[in-house]
């Protein structure tokens, strides 16, 4: 997700070969809710978060390490693990 | 004389555009155990995708990138 328009998304994705869609968040609302939005540059800063089946956030990177995604895998991981080991 | 001067300029502004970038100004105050805030955006493919719509059916990762044609 970033604020660019869908259109400017459509033709980064494609440049990039990226086949799954891409978010929009063009009105900076949802970088705002997010509390990642840098006013200064009018876009949203670099994060990643992890949301859980129930809608609570489990993991955070923001800024550089977020370019990485190892961390956020590690945490999806742990998520699949921990649900598999609850349910039955 | 000057070209070298307005270079050493040009090179000073570049480089300070990119520690600015490199330490973003804004922190998150969402914490892990927070409820995400609810979200419905348009996507590339046309449709428009709510994350309480996924909500009992899978965990999601929301990356957000800088802007399209950055790397990262």
């Amino acid at each position: 997700m970033s604020v660019d328009s869908v259109p400017a998304n459509r033709e980064f994705a494609k440049q990039i070969g990226i086949t799954f869609p891409l978010l929009s968040d063009f009105k900076r609302t949802v970088v705002k809710d997010y509390g990642v939005f840098n006013e200064e540059q009018g876009f949203g800063n670099r994060a990643t978060f992890l949301i859980d089946k129930e809608g609570i956030i489990r993991h955070i990177d923001e800024g550089n390490v977020a370019v990485d995604p190892t961390t956020v895998v590690e945490a999806c991981n742990a998520l699949q693990h921990k649900k598999a080991a609850t349910t039955p | 004389m000057y070209p070298r001067l307005l270079l050493s300029l040009v090179l000073l502004a570049v480089f300070s555009v990119v520690a600015m970038a490199q330490q973003p100004p804004v922190k998150t105050h969402l914490k892990v155990g927070d409820p995400a805030p609810d979200f419905t955006l348009r996507a590339t493919d046309g449709k428009a995708y709510k994350l309480s719509d996924f909500k009992n059916k899978k965990n999601v990762v929301l990356a957000i990138y800088v802007l399209a044609f950055t790397g990262g």
